[in-house]
């Protein structure tokens, strides 16, 4: 789940990192007056979840207030990507010379958190990790004892090598980085990104700021979960299914496809697309049964786009039967304007084959073959 | 033969008590499973299903040898859980459960690496060796068969899909893994290919994949450099998945372009190993490869 800009820098100022002063506004008036209180130049910078806003041209600096405002007024109510503007962070403008890049994910195929810095940052910092790998560098970390001192003393000097006669930052660096690792494990970031940390007035502060949090550890970090760049029925809706542990993609196609386990709905989805149908959706939910299978219908209830939905159930330890049933329940209550077609095997099919006929469906055993049908019913409505 | 559970494999039941565990539990005894205890604090005393129910992992190792443990136990506990029976000695731990957290799992790997221990898992319905009539989680026993195939998944479900096939096809196996849907699991593709190459029983390997992550580049590479003699054929889901769009640089730079359905598919080419694009392929292509 990925935060907002503003959210990830309020993160790291709590841990001690510093950021250029700032102020949120929805309005230009808002934006007017907080450059105001800021004082000098400022930057304007939507809060959503749009990346690479600088090169879309959603980034806006402004001299004066009265520009600040007017620059505010043209970015808000804005659309893009899907995506309204409607919070924009108004932030003291900072120069400075040179641009650094902390980073901290997850390295799947080892299985552990790793950092990565480069003196380097920026917008081009992926393609300087791929010309120049020299200049990145890299520490996996134990989970359990954390990064070292050694490894942070490593980084650190990797970014201001210690030269004679220079200030030497390494202290304050270090600090830094041993706070961004402080928030990566305190919040459950799957990321968390500092891009640039730059050197500004003899010390360092993060200009912008990216993090997302691990969906599965929401349970412990309740208080990050709030609505981004959504409506609040839209936000319930997700909670929902976060409760249920069902993962719903609403996609273009006017297929509905209900399927438990995302292995299989991906096959589905490979195997319609390749026969010419467009899914409506991809699901993933855990073992289905009477009631679940009848909850999920609702799912394209609503939805004029839906033509037709295709149902796959493969009872390996659930029932047909019981499955039919909330599929039954869910016909007769509804009457739905959509054909559904059915694909069912596993235990007590020919039971489960005859609740279906009872509502005017007959079943098909081969995965294949019920996506060739609903494409086929599909494509005659149209 | 087959590989990582056989039929002497002496199991632990963690979280014995919960009407899932219990069910399957059952499940497990009647395919033929030796689960010789269960866990839950609290109920010590107790049985299940005509299995000892101990207050803690400790108790259960100090009353008898114990060599694998299966959790069911929620999202929340399962890191504590994991750790309890890798302390104490037991070297196969599968872990069903799905939505555990990241850092928990990353937890779990590094005490996995240091204590010597293999993890299935997380969110897998397990494994079954039917040769050796034992399963260590909850696959729809009666579509398997024992034979010559070895088959690992990323996915549950379609691991049903395509063990049924093959079934119906007279192509029996070995021992099939769900080495887990999650982002971090433990036993992975590459591991499970070289047990089914020293496996004499196990004459061609299914790989089941999806779009995302590396596993099935590993694997590919394990194969090209010669580790892997025996056939293997793979199906990966995902091929008309939209890539995943990437928060920030950090994945990016970590991972570089493998992951990806055309990096896959490239690295399963490079090795020579049969690549089912339809999920109908995958037993023709098995037939070829075992003639």
């Amino acid at each position: 789940m990925r935060i907002y800009e503003h959210e990830a820098k309020q993160l790291l100022r709590q841990a001690g990192v510093s950021v250029p002063g700032s102020e949120l506004a929805s309005t230009a008036a808002q934006a007017q007056e907080a450059a105001q209180r800021l004082g000098g130049p400022v930057v304007l910078k939507p809060q959503t979840m749009i990346k690479a806003r600088g090169k879309a041209g959603l980034i806006a600096f402004a001299d004066t207030p009265q520009e600040a405002g007017q620059a505010a007024g043209e970015l808000l109510g804005r659309e893009h990507a899907g995506e309204k503007i409607d919070t924009l962070l108004v932030e003291a403008k900072v120069g400075f010379d040179q641009e650094l890049y902390l980073g901290i994910t997850v390295d799947y195929t080892e299985g552990c958190p790793v950092f990565i810095a480069s003196s380097e940052g920026g917008v081009e910092i992926e393609s300087v990790a791929q010309e120049h790998p020299e200049r990145v560098i890299k520490r996996s970390i134990s989970p359990g004892q954390g990064l070292t001192k050694e490894q942070a003393g490593e980084i650190a000097d990797f970014l201001c090598p210690p030269k004679d006669g220079a200030v030497d930052r390494s202290d304050e660096l270090r600090r830094i980085i041993a706070a961004l690792y402080g928030v990566y494990t305190k919040f459950d970031c799957e990321m968390l990104e500092v891009n640039p940390l730059v050197l500004a007035g003899g010390s360092f502060l993060a200009l912008d700021a990216t993090a997302a949090i691990d969906e599965d550890a929401l349970f412990r970090q309740a208080e990050m979960v709030r609505p981004r760049g959504q409506s609040e029925a839209e936000f319930e809706l997700e909670k929902d299914h976060r409760k249920r542990g069902w993962t719903f993609l609403r996609m273009e196609g006017d297929i509905g496809i209900l399927s438990s386990g995302a292995g299989i709905t991906m096959a589905i989805l490979d195997l319609m697309r390749a026969g010419g149908g467009r899914p409506a959706n991809f699901l993933d939910t855990a073992q289905m049964n009477r009631q679940g299978i009848y909850d999920a219908f609702h799912l394209f209830l609503d939805d004029p786009a839906i033509k037709t939905v295709l149902v796959n159930i493969f009872a390996g330890l659930n029932r047909c039967d019981d499955l039919a049933l909330g599929i039954q329940d869910f016909m007769t209550e509804y009457r739905p304007s959509f054909p559904v077609v059915v694909r069912m095997v596993g235990n007590r099919e020919d039971e489960g084959r005859e609740i279906l006929r009872q509502v005017g469906i007959e079943a098909i055993a081969g995965l294949e073959d019920s996506v060739t049908q609903v494409i086929k019913i599909t494509e005659s409505l149209s | 033969m087959s590989i990582i559970a056989f039929k002497d494999t002496k199991v632990l039941v963690q979280g014995i008590t919960g009407s899932a565990a219990r069910h399957h539990t059952k499940n497990m005894l009647a395919y033929g499973t030796r689960i010789v205890a269960g866990v839950r604090p609290g109920a010590g005393g107790q049985e299940v299903e005509g299995v000892p129910v101990f207050n803690s992992v400790a108790e259960a190792c100090a009353s008898r040898p114990i060599d694998a443990s299966i959790l069911f136990i929620p999202a929340a506990g399962v890191k504590a859980a994991a750790l309890d029976a890798m302390e104490n000695g037991i070297k196969l731990v599968v872990i069903v459960t799905e939505h555990v957290p990241l850092q928990d799992a990353m937890a779990i790997m590094e005490a996995k690496r240091r204590l010597g221990a293999t993890i299935i898992g997380p969110n897998t319905p397990g494994m079954i060796s039917p040769p050796e009539k034992t399963m260590l989680g909850f696959v729809p026993a009666r579509y398997f068969r024992p034979g010559p195939v070895g088959l690992a998944s990323r996915s549950g479900t379609l691991t049903y899909e395509f063990v049924s096939r093959l079934t119906a096809a007279g192509l029996g196996q070995s021992t099939c893994i769900g080495v887990g849907g999650d982002r971090i699991v433990g036993l992975r593709f590459r591991e499970a290919l070289r047990k089914f190459q020293d496996d004499p029983q196990t004459e061609a390997v299914v790989l089941v994949g999806e779009i995302g992550g590396t596993m099935e580049e590993e694997a590919a590479e394990l194969v090209a450099g010669g580790a892997v003699t025996k056939p293997v054929v793979t199906y990966v889901a995902g091929h008309t998945a939209p890539e995943g769009t990437k928060v920030g640089h950090a994945g990016a730079i970590v991972s570089g372009t493998r992951g990806t359905m055309k990096s896959k598919l490239a690295a399963f080419e490079r090795a020579g190993i049969g690549v089912a694009l339809e999920p109908a392929q995958v037993v023709k292509l098995l037939q070829e490869a075992l003639k």
